[in-house]
């Protein structure tokens, strides 16, 4: 896996501090690290958020000694504040800022294309074309970065993170660095970014190491020129874009006829390889993933170089702007270049439009068994007792967030209304009402209040990690500026979305060892909250009554809905199910079962039922049912 | 054939991800290079989740091309479908579970899920062959419904498209199964295999 591979390199390249926080598709980077941290003798640690994790990785890179932080694509936006400051002094040891994209958005709120930023902070990026590349790149960038004392980036995607291929393995190297502290080492005031000769100096000193950079890529074996005879189409290809475009022209029979500029680094650019490029063809087309970096670029080069050459791509509009590149894109990116006529069978096509008809969609859902189906069932029971109107909830990032992805099969027409709107919810799915990033809800439901909306009630939720990772000020703000509202906090004591790492709530870390158990609601308390309640939701009875009275609460209310996730429950058996039967006698077909969510649930012939291979036994179905059809043994 | 792409879809939660790297493995040991792509969607459990295995010399993208997939491996005939309706070559392969788990959009009455015989006529219209087996009571049979991936593996490896050995591949699951469960794994597999052969 793409993952490991990163991993990898880091060990190869004799890493000693290595800190994260999980993100999809990032998260296997420090999982691979932390499962082995301890044998090897280095530091892993999930942090609690994507910026204490730089700050760390960034503290060890200071004391000489090499570091990595792994993060997703969203995960960056959050150490910006760090990361823009840092490279005006840059780094003694080797410090590798390795970020996982998501183009499509698979797993993310958005498609950003994070080599911007490294271009921004004026740092060298390396994205890899496969797995192999992928070690060896973050292997190499520990060197690169101390040769040009600046962290270096390295830009994963999903298709790199998430995917496997064969990988020759290098030899690790044994530092054994003592860390060394020198507060003026090569630059006065080296890590103190106000200290004389203060920040424009340094970010002069940051603007030099630039054209050292650009020397250094013309030799890095990942760009690679390839460029024969006399032809007049040239292509330039970063990252795995190399990769797609290799076997479309081995596709389109077209192998060897162009010339082909495989792109490692895509900022700096290896600007000597791609002006020969130019110099040499009519026209060329860019092939990356994301946003047109390497295009951008190279058309501002061009202008320089060669004013004639066309240059086609994402901005021209050779290739889509949004959503991901495959093979199949770009042999069709390139056959249009090429002048070649792609055939379509068009009976085949109208089949195929025939038969996606038939393709029901599917869904995400929550687990079968999920607390998270209790927490919501209470929710909207606790809102109909209060008689709300049009209640907001805001959502947040987690498993939980399942709660505003909407039923794809329903048809939703947009509205023009001038005044609050209610809506129907058939299940906890439609729940949420707005949703962005991590901690942002807590936030949002504060300007919602101050902007004086009164039709509902405002409510936030947020699970136990994002609650340590980014809800805490917002709780202290709420506070302080007297928001009034309900923050739901569904705590089941793991970062489970991403794949069960553990935080702050666990009682382990991320190399396995006991850790202290933090608790949601006795941070809530130091914080100021006066109304905190703890529920089990699976009790549904109890979790509605609590979020009941939070609701008629004047004042800031946090209602925490705890229980183990359930997953975990049944791998650490924590959890004997009970068995489901089915009286369908007594279903009277009112599908209130069915609007609990979970998947076990089924409906037939107007019956509910449920699937025993799915089901796991926590009969939050059976609290359901009003009438007896659902029993629990 | 100097390449083999294969699509392994299911449900989160079935095993697709584990089945493609058995295959994966199982490859690599035999001498071929090897990519495997996954999509697995924001979900875990409940979730649409396909494993594209590409074999063959000169692959170096993680993805199967459209209309691209010799064989699609469905641990779930909607999965099945949905994969094959993109990917499945003209005279590929769909060798699907019969044992359908519903969508929600279905259970809410929001969609209708398609029958066997509509998926097998749509494959068909595609040019394409099915193979149906029950592999959920397959594994029930062989002691643990949780087997399912690998009575379709078993069951893959008994149409014989895959360039890889049956022995190579039978190794590979043993290794990569919980040990408590490699005698259940191993009737799974041949139960999947003779359901083919047959």
């Amino acid at each position: 896996m793409g993952n490991e591979a990163i991993a990898r390199g880091a060990i190869e390249g004799g890493v000693k501090v290595a800190a994260s926080y999980p993100g999809t598709p990032a998260s296997e980077i420090m999982e691979t690290l932390a499962g082995v941290a301890p044998k090897l003798g280095f530091h892993a640690e999930w942090s609690t958020n994507e910026k204490v994790a730089f700050e760390v990785a960034a503290g060890a890179a200071l004391t000489g000694v090499r570091a990595l932080t792994s993060m997703k694509n969203a995960g960056l936006n959050w150490v910006m504040d760090m990361f823009m400051t840092l490279v005006y002094g840059g780094v003694r040891g080797g410090f590798v800022i390795a970020v996982g994209d998501d183009p499509d958005a698979h797993y993310s709120s958005n498609e950003q294309d994070t080599r911007f930023a490294a271009f921004y902070a004026e740092i060298p990026c390396l994205e890899p074309a496969d797995q192999q590349e992928a070690k060896d790149m973050t292997r190499h960038a520990f060197e690169l970065s101390e040769q040009l004392e600046l962290p270096v980036f390295v830009r994963s995607i999903t298709r790199i993170c998430h995917a496997s291929g064969d990988v020759e393995l290098g030899a690790i190297q044994k530092l054994d660095r003592k860390p060394v502290f020198d507060k003026h080492w090569k630059i006065p005031y080296r890590w103190n970014v106000y200290g004389p000769p203060g920040p424009v100096e340094k970010h002069r000193w940051l603007h030099g190491q630039l054209p050292i950079a650009k020397k250094v890529v013309e030799t890095l074996p990942w760009n690679k020129l390839e460029l024969r005879g006399k032809p007049k189409i040239g292509i330039i290809a970063s990252g795995i874009g190399a990769s797609y475009a290799r076997e479309a022209l081995r596709k389109l029979k077209l192998d060897g006829k162009v010339a082909f500029l495989k792109i490692g680094t895509p900022t700096p650019l290896p600007e000597k390889m791609v002006t020969r490029l130019l110099k040499a063809v009519k026209k060329v087309l860019v092939i990356e993933e994301g946003d047109p970096l390497v295009e951008l670029q190279t058309k501002a080069l061009a202008k320089d170089v060669n004013c004639d050459v066309e240059i086609v791509g994402k901005l021209s509009g050779a290739m889509a702007p949004v959503g991901e590149i495959n093979t199949d894109v770009v042999a069709g990116a390139i056959a249009k270049v090429a002048g070649i006529k792609l055939t379509e069978d068009k009976a085949r096509e109208l089949a195929r439009a025939e038969i996606s008809k038939l393709v029901a969609p599917r869904s995400s859902t929550l687990c079968p068994g999920c607390q998270h189906l209790g927490s919501y069932w209470a929710l909207k029971q606790a809102l109909r007792k209060v008689g709300a109107n049009v209640p907001i909830i805001n959502g947040d990032i987690g498993c939980y967030e399942q709660g505003g992805y909407g039923i794809a099969g329903k048809v939703i027409k947009p509205s023009t209304s001038t005044v609050s709107v209610r809506y129907s919810i058939d299940s906890p799915y439609e729940t949420l009402d707005t949703n962005y990033i991590m901690g942002g809800g807590v936030g949002l439901m504060q300007g919602e209040f101050h902007a004086g909306y009164r039709d509902g009630p405002i409510v936030a939720v947020a699970g136990d990690s994002t609650f340590f990772h980014a809800c805490i000020p917002a709780v202290i703000s709420a506070v302080y500026n007297k928001a009034k509202g309900l923050f739901l906090v569904m705590d089941n004591s793991w970062t489970a979305m991403t794949g069960h790492q553990p935080n702050p709530t666990t009682g382990v870390t991320a190399t396995g060892e006991p850790a202290k158990v933090l608790r949601v609601e006795d941070i809530a308390k130091a914080c100021g909250v006066e109304f905190i309640k703890t529920v089990d939701p699976f009790d549904l009875k109890a979790t509605t009554t609590a979020i009941e009275e939070a609701l008629k609460y004047d004042g800031f209310a946090i209602v925490v809905a705890r229980r183990l996730c359930t997953l975990q429950a049944q791998r650490q058996k924590k959890f004997v199910g009970k068995r489901m039967i089915v009286d369908q006698s007594k279903c009277t077909g009112c599908k209130l079962c069915v609007s609990l969510g979970c998947p076990a649930v089924t409906f037939k012939n107007n019956k509910g039922g449920v699937d025993p291979l799915l089901c796991n036994g926590c009969a939050l179905c059976v609290q359901v049912c009003p009438t007896g059809a659902l029993r629990a043994e | 054939m100097s390449e083999t792409n294969l699509i392994i879809a299911g449900v989160g939660g079935q095993g697709s991800i584990l089945a493609s790297h058995i295959v994966a493995t199982a490859a690599i040991r035999d001498g071929l290079r090897t990519r495997v792509g996954e999509t697995f969607g924001a979900a875990m459990r409940g979730g649409a989740v396909a494993s594209h295995v590409r074999i063959g010399k000169e692959v170096s993208a993680p993805l199967v091309q459209k209309d691209g997939a010799d064989i699609v491996l469905a641990l779930e005939p909607l999965e099945g479908l949905r994969n094959a309706v993109k990917f499945l070559a003209k005279g590929g392969l769909l060798l699907t579970n019969t044992h359908a788990w519903i969508p929600t959009d279905v259970n809410v009455g929001r969609a209708e899920y398609p029958s066997m015989d509509s998926i097998t006529k749509a494959v068909e219209k595609l040019g394409g062959k099915i193979i149906t087996i029950d592999a959920t009571s397959l594994a029930q049979q062989a002691g643990n419904v949780r087997t399912m991936n690998i009575v379709m593996l078993g069951a893959l490896a008994g149409t014989g498209k895959l360039p890889v050995s049956i022995e190579t591949l039978k190794q590979v699951v043993k290794e990569n199964v919980p040990p408590k469960t490699v005698d259940a794994n191993m009737r799974a597999f041949e139960l999947g295999l003779n359901a083919v052969k047959q």
